[in-house]
């Protein structure tokens, strides 16, 4: 055997091969392997090739269980809606606040899932995003690109609807069950409640940037915007949390035991 | 044999190698969807091995177990973590009678339950830790690993506060399960074979499996709240 044709039976083989691997492609045996950077835990990354991808687990960056307008000032309160607040907020102070939603183990309601010291995660899949909370196994959906129907049936979290507006996802919430509260003091809402937020990554996809503009008569004399930030972690899972287990603040005839 | 021989099976070798390589990342992951809303086949309330027996209980659980099964017979239920709204544990809530979406990304499959809104994460390609290792906890811990079209869950890490089905069947602290996920019939029903390991409950590891029919694409998971209104007060 010559150089030549050792050549050819080399360039042959070395033809043959690929196909030996189409072959087992085709037999569902060859698969092809992801090539994104390995983060500790995170299903995906982050960062801003893809400003739409916002999988991965998030953390809030600036908890605060008031919610305040950008400036820190009181949203627009109606009369109402600020004597209820000042109603709860005094009887916080005297040792027996209300019970809310969260004491009862039910979920959180929109806004208010959204602003939790635990860990988000974000799921995208065909026509839906999802969000899994840590905190009280809130499981919020958002149906995509769909229509907000004419009328939703009451849920505690809402009906959501989301699209993109270039790339920020907007995401519409009605229906939110007026049992739950929109921040953890005392800010009420009704059935009327419509939020609006505006989801974007910044900061090279490290950070989430949330935008959530309230609109409800009863409450609020105008519509008015709260912001979250949410850090990208992953680093963290999300993990079992079962508020129904050793409940300490269950509710009693209506009133929160504090201890 | 010439000289260039040797370059040759060389160079055929590395092919191969490269083919068995990729072939061998495949197995990391799969073409596979399990995605979709899935609905339980079927009445698993009393779960049964797949050859429909009694699992292999040990004495001292089936007494526990016969106990469960007469109170419930006589309208008088023992309380389960179901009736305090506490989380059903595996294999029961794959048992639960309400829909399943499966969410399935590259390094993780999620479960999300109708029942109790509940999720159920599973790690991709990672190593089950050893029970001693993981927090016990009601759901466990969950990493699953492709087996060609299979995929392989491995759970671990729970507390011995739920039944393995709604009858009564205990389980300890020791509790491993393993289970093999398929798409059969054309990819319109999903097959789940569980095996359970638990030598502290059972005499030896026995197998259960239970189907899943998918359902209209246009169905979106419903906000079932047990401490709302509890299906099982």
């Amino acid at each position: 055997m010559n150089v030549r044709i050792a050549l050819a039976v080399g360039l042959v083989l070395a033809g043959l091969a690929p196909a030996l691997c189409l072959a087992q492609q085709a037999a569902g045996l060859y698969r092809p392997a992801a090539k994104l950077p390995e983060p500790k835990y995170a299903p995906q990354y982050s960062s801003m090739e893809d400003q739409r991808d916002l999988s991965g687990v998030w953390f809030i960056r600036d908890y605060n269980r008031r919610f305040r307008t950008p400036v820190n000032t009181l949203p627009p309160l109606t009369a109402f809606g600020k004597a209820e607040l000042d109603k709860r907020i005094k009887a916080e102070t005297d040792g027996a606040p209300f019970a809310d939603a969260s004491t009862h183990c039910w979920p959180h309601g929109v806004p208010r899932v959204m602003n939790s010291p635990y860990p988000i995660q974000i799921i995208h899949s065909p026509g839906k995003i999802t969000i899994v909370h840590e905190v009280a196994h809130n499981i919020r959906q958002i149906h995509m690109d769909q229509p907000m129907p004419a009328t939703v049936p009451t849920s505690f979290l809402g009906y959501s609807v989301g699209h993109w507006e270039g790339n920020t996802l907007v995401i519409e919430t009605k229906g939110t069950d007026p049992r739950t509260w929109i921040d953890e003091e005392g800010i009420l809402h009704s059935d009327k409640l419509y939020t609006i937020e505006r989801i974007r990554k910044v900061e090279n996809g490290e950070n989430l940037e949330n935008e959530v503009t309230l609109i409800d008569p009863v409450y609020f004399t105008r519509p008015w915007v709260k912001k979250m930030n949410y850090a990208w972690r992953p680093d963290l899972r999300v993990s079992e949390y079962i508020c129904e287990e050793n409940n300490r603040n269950a509710p009693q005839n209506g009133v929160t035991v504090a201890k | 044999m010439n000289k260039n021989a040797p370059m040759l099976i060389k160079h055929t070798t590395l092919w191969l190698l490269a083919c068995a390589t990729l072939g061998f990342a495949a197995q990391a992951q799969s073409a596979t969807s399990f995605a979709g809303i899935w609905l339980l086949n079927g009445d698993q309330s009393t779960l049964k091995t797949d050859e429909g027996k009694l699992p292999p209980l040990k004495p001292e659980a089936r007494r526990s177990y016969d106990a469960a099964v007469k109170a419930r017979k006589a309208g008088k239920p023992m309380g389960d973590t179901l009736s305090s709204c506490l989380p059903h544990g595996l294999p029961r809530l794959m048992l639960a009678p309400y829909p399943i979406e499966i969410l399935q990304e590259k390094k993780q499959l999620t479960f999300l339950h109708e029942a109790h809104h509940m999720p159920r994460l599973v790690y991709l390609g990672e190593k089950l830790p050893a029970n001693e290792a993981l927090d016990g906890n009601y759901m466990g811990f969950s990493a699953g690993n492709w087996d060609g079209d299979t995929l392989v869950i491995d759970t671990g890490g729970f507390n011995d506060l739920t039944t393995l089905d709604k009858a009564g069947l205990p389980h300890s602290e020791a509790l491993t399960l393993n289970e093999r996920l398929r798409l059969v019939d054309g990819g319109q029903t999903l097959e789940d074979v569980i095996t359970v390991n638990d030598p502290e409950t059972y005499t030896k590891p026995w197998k259960a499996r239970i189907t899943f029919k998918k359902m209209d694409s246009g169905y979106w998971l419903k906000e079932q709240v047990c401490t709302d209104k509890n299906p099982d007060a």
